[in-house]
């Protein structure tokens, strides 16, 4: 079942098209990476969908439009992401950072909720922090952890209000070869799970072992789509990533 | 026509001063990124320092005006060394929020001091420019108004060579696009900034000194001129010193055209006088004119900044600490004698107008000066509701509370795309409109006499400050207001404290941490800052009903501009986020405990709890930014104790931190920057919140 459907996407910056005509779907349960050299648009198609970026196009969540919505009613309606430069809440503690995406009131109820302690039940950020290896870090502030662990607190953060998609901007981004191996082993049992993921990073070892689908982005445009096999020895990807003249030097045993 | 033109041409002596305090805010903003509340009290300083000299007011023997004016000077460009080397530069690295807090420590600091030195009375300058006058168009014109605006002219030429053309000039503006770039490039950020605030200090000096003959030298009128140019500066968005120039002589023309306009009949009137107040509202208005037309965020600078604002502690054991405080408090109420009991009254009112700031600038991270204003908009129209329409205690303080929320909350609708360091400056330019335009006024407001207070019967049983039951000493102030004012204060002490504990708090941190990542988690950040500035107007509300209540009159110097500032920085050396530091906050604000306690025992005026007030506001912001409360809590070295690292030190572990930092280094600007994946034309609004959401 198609959870993200994006048609005809674009995005402008000024004069500069950052984005056009881009069509992307993630499916339940799908792990879909999304790459591309620097500047090919990927940080902005996570802030397009999720509401960050004005755009011209259609985001539909599980068959509902978004394009109209504000960023935290996106969020609500199960679209959550991650940033790559983490932006924790840093004076609260991981598990408050959890909370803070899980509990999602209403205008009554947080009125009612200026009149009284509310003790969330936490199940849904247990889960998330579990699923993430940091049950042992919940009270300690977001700012006491190393950056390993700070992006794996945001990215806990997105999947604890239980989205129906969660996209994650560069989460291997400053780690280490054995912790990329477990965050790729973690997001692929997220998605196993049933959560349909968008995946952008710059390691294309890791997007490339643990999606479904590849959607690569050059100048704003989808110049290849397809399972990771295909994707590795498409020409076009090839010559995107290292130029038309330095083809034959790929790396064609990148991710194995 | 005549007239009009006269007053014109006057107005030019107020608008070179404007324009002088003017440029001296851009030139410090642009050497250091920090926006100097402190420029007109520089200006102030030299003006007291000539005239002082001239009058032999030092030794009794006067010096003529060349070396008077040289010496004033170099005293102004002292205080300018100090502010630098004392404050600017061991913040260069902290919020934007923090720096301007400092320079409101130099403010009150300065003002303080000066009345210290020189006594409350306004001086008398002699004028050093000829008084000879000019005909032009039929109008006599005093030429010195001419001299003033052709020196600041000059002064704005100079500045616009040299910033454009030197090698100064080009490595300041260096420096404010990328601190990081300029410290490779062999430029010293901080020489630079101390060069551009001593160049700040000599301009709005010169200007204090040369314009004190044409205005009021006392400590109020040229320090609060940094309103009007700040409202300059707004225009020129920090950077152009000919637009701040134009933009400050047109204001000063401005207001001149109104001081014409208030002697004609159609002129509105309060009492058969002119209606008070109406150039604080015209700057108000120019700045927020300002603020929509050049955009609400100021221009970003390239330094790099650590965004932490202090920490929010969860309360613990509230309960046992609220029960002993109000035992303590009661048991004090009875047996203190009347002026303590009277002090301890008023400290307690303190701490409840400072919980407001704790929820709007501790949690939210909302710098809003107008909180107080609020509360004396709470307090008059309780005394109308009680004097004028006779409505009576339960349901006048209650409409009076209730007006003044939902004008919070009309504030907080109006500033909602205004944050930290803009906001900051509205609500500063608000509060001294609200105060001249609606306090001072004797219609709305209590006039310059106040407005009387009756006290409260409920079923025929006084609770007011006259009631029967008289404390040990059987003197008024009875307690039993007393103890009115202690329920309210512990119960809304616990209920901000456990506000940090809801959802509902954690959401406000969040805001305050981070808009775009909170709005990303699904928060509704406008609703959430609305509630919180509800909160907040709330209690600004009742703490001015208790005010007036406590006082049996409210008046405009209560709830104004200068006594708003007083307080943040008291809230600030409390512990701006905890409700404790709220209390310590109540303690120390005027005509509390502390400061009765000073004058009483050691003859000790409320100036000097100002000086001391202000001077520990900077060493708070340096040394300890949890204030006062935070001091105690055990997790310190968090947040505050790594000191000040070298810049090159931060760039390289800001450099390095992006491919493998250990947390906290790997925050800098560039990383923020990227991660919007748009080409930010300036950096969103005041750094504090990286990212403004749409």
């Amino acid at each position: 079942m198609t959870v993200l459907s994006v048609r005809g996407m674009s995005v402008n910056f000024g004069g500069v098209q950052a984005l056009s005509n881009v069509d992307i779907e993630v499916g339940e349960g799908q792990l879909v990476g999304l790459i591309g050299p620097n500047g090919a648009g990927k940080t902005t198609f996570i802030d397009a969908i999720s509401g960050f970026v004005r755009c011209r196009g259609r985001v539909e969540l599980s068959g509902r439009d978004l394009s109209r919505l504000p960023a935290h009613a996106r969020a609500r309606r199960g679209l959550a992401r991650t940033w790559q430069s983490i932006e924790l809440f840093d004076d609260l503690t991981v598990w408050e950072n959890l909370a803070v995406a899980v509990e999602h009131t209403s205008v009554l109820e947080q009125l009612r909720e200026m009149f009284r302690g509310r003790v969330v039940t936490p199940v849904a950020c247990q889960k998330a922090l579990e699923t993430l290896g940091l049950s042992d870090h919940a009270q300690r502030l977001a700012t006491e952890l190393s950056h390993a662990e700070r992006k794996l607190v945001g990215v806990a953060r997105a999947l604890a209000a239980q989205p129906r998609l969660i996209c994650l901007d560069e989460p291997a981004a400053g780690l280490d070869t054995t912790q990329r191996a477990d965050l790729g082993r973690r997001l692929r049992a997220m998605a196993d799970g049933g959560t349909a993921t968008l995946l952008v990073d710059h390691d294309m070892g890791l997007v490339l072992s643990v999606c479904d689908h590849v959607v690569v982005l050059d100048f704003g445009k989808v110049i290849a789509a397809g399972p990771p096999e295909a994707v590795r020895q498409n020409p076009a990807v090839v010559t995107a990533y290292l130029g038309g003249a330095a083809a034959e030097v790929v790396p064609t045993g990148a991710g194995s | 026509m005549q007239l009009v033109i006269l007053f014109i041409l006057l107005g030019l002596g107020t608008g070179a001063l404007i324009a002088g305090i003017g440029l001296g805010v851009v030139l410090t903003y642009r050497g250091s990124g920090i926006i100097n509340l402190a420029t007109g009290a520089v200006a102030m300083v030299a003006g007291y320092m000539f005239w002082a000299l001239q009058t032999g007011f030092f030794g009794g023997y006067g010096l003529t005006t060349v070396p008077a004016v040289l010496v004033s000077l170099v005293v102004a460009m002292g205080v300018g060394v100090v502010m630098e080397v004392a404050a600017f530069r061991p913040l260069r690295a902290a919020s934007p929020l923090a720096k301007l807090a400092a320079s409101l420590g130099f403010l009150l600091t300065l003002q303080a001091a000066m009345v210290l030195i020189f006594g409350d009375a306004a001086k008398q300058v002699k004028p050093i420019l000829p008084a000879d006058t000019v005909t032009i168009v039929g109008a006599t014109v005093p030429v010195d108004r001419f001299i003033l605006a052709g020196i600041v002219i000059v002064i704005t030429a100079v500045l616009f060579a040299v910033y454009r053309w030197s090698r100064f000039g080009l490595a300041t503006r260096a420096a404010s696009e990328s601190e990081g770039a300029a410290v490779y490039a062999g430029l010293s950020p901080n020489e630079l900034s101390m060069v551009n605030t001593l160049l700040a200090c000599l301009v709005s000096g010169l200007l204090g000194i040369l314009a004190s003959s044409l205005v009021q030298l006392d400590s109020a009128t040229l320090p609060l001129q940094i309103v009007p140019a700040l409202a300059a500066a707004l225009f020129a968005r920090f950077t152009s010193f000919v637009i701040t120039c134009t933009a400050g002589l047109l204001i000063g023309v401005a207001e001149s055209l109104l001081d014409y306009a208030s002697t004609q009949t159609w002129f509105p009137t309060d009492h058969g006088n002119p209606m008070p107040g109406i150039k604080e509202l015209l700057v108000f208005l120019i700045i927020v004119v300002a603020m929509f037309w050049r955009g609400a965020s100021l221009p970003g600078r390239g330094e790099l900044t650590e965004k932490r604002l202090p920490f929010v502690p969860q309360p613990e054991k509230l309960a046992r600490t609220a029960s002993i405080a109000a035992v303590v408090c009661a048991v004090a109420l009875i047996v203190l004698p009347f002026d303590f009991r009277r002090a301890l009254t008023l400290s307690l009112v303190g701490a409840v107008i400072t919980m407001s700031f704790v929820v709007i600038t501790g949690y939210v991270g909302q710098l809003s000066v107008v909180q107080l204003a609020l509360s004396g908009v709470a307090g008059f129209v309780l005394s109308h509701l009680l004097t004028d329409a006779g409505i009576p205690f339960p349901v006048s303080p209650i409409i009076a509370v209730a007006i003044a929320t939902v004008l919070g909350l009309l504030t907080a609708v109006s500033a909602l795309r205004v944050r930290g360091v803009s906001l900051a400056v509205v609500t500063l330019a608000a509060s001294l409109a609200i105060e001249q335009f609606v306090f001072v006024n004797g219609t709305w407001g209590g006039g310059n006499g106040g407005s009387p207070v009756a006290s409260p019967y409920v079923f025929g049983v006084d609770l007011g400050t006259d009631a029967p039951f008289r404390g040990l000493d059987g003197a008024v102030p009875s307690p039993i207001f007393g103890f009115v004012a202690l329920v309210i204060a512990v119960a809304l002490g616990l209920y901000v404290a456990n506000l940090r504990r809801t959802g509902l708090g954690r959401r406000m941190i969040a805001v305050r941490a981070n808009e775009r990542a909170a709005a990303a988690a699904g928060v509704n950040v406008r609703n959430v800052k609305l509630i919180a500035f509800g909160i907040s107007s709330f209690i600004a509300g009742v703490a001015g009903v208790l005010y007036g209540y406590e006082l049996g009159s409210v008046s405009a110097v209560r709830f104004g501009a200068q006594m708003a500032l007083g307080l943040i920085a008291f809230a600030y050396v409390g512990g701006i986020t905890m409700v404790y530091g709220a209390v310590f906050a109540g303690l120390i604000s005027t005509e509390a405990l502390f400061p009765y306690a000073l004058e009483k025992w050691f003859g000790l005026s409320g100036n000097w709890a100002l000086l001391v007030g202000g001077m520990a506001l900077i060493v708070t912001l340096l040394l300890n930014p949890q204030g006062v409360a935070g001091a105690s809590y055990e997790k310190p070295l968090l947040f505050s104790k790594t000191g000040h690292p070298s810049l090159l030190a931060k760039l390289i572990s800001g450099a390095s931190g992006k491919g493998a930092g250990t947390g906290t280094s790997g925050q800098s600007v560039p990383a923020q920057a990227t991660s919007a994946g748009a080409p930010a034309p300036e950096v969103p609004l005041a750094p504090a919140e990286p990212g403004g959401v749409r």
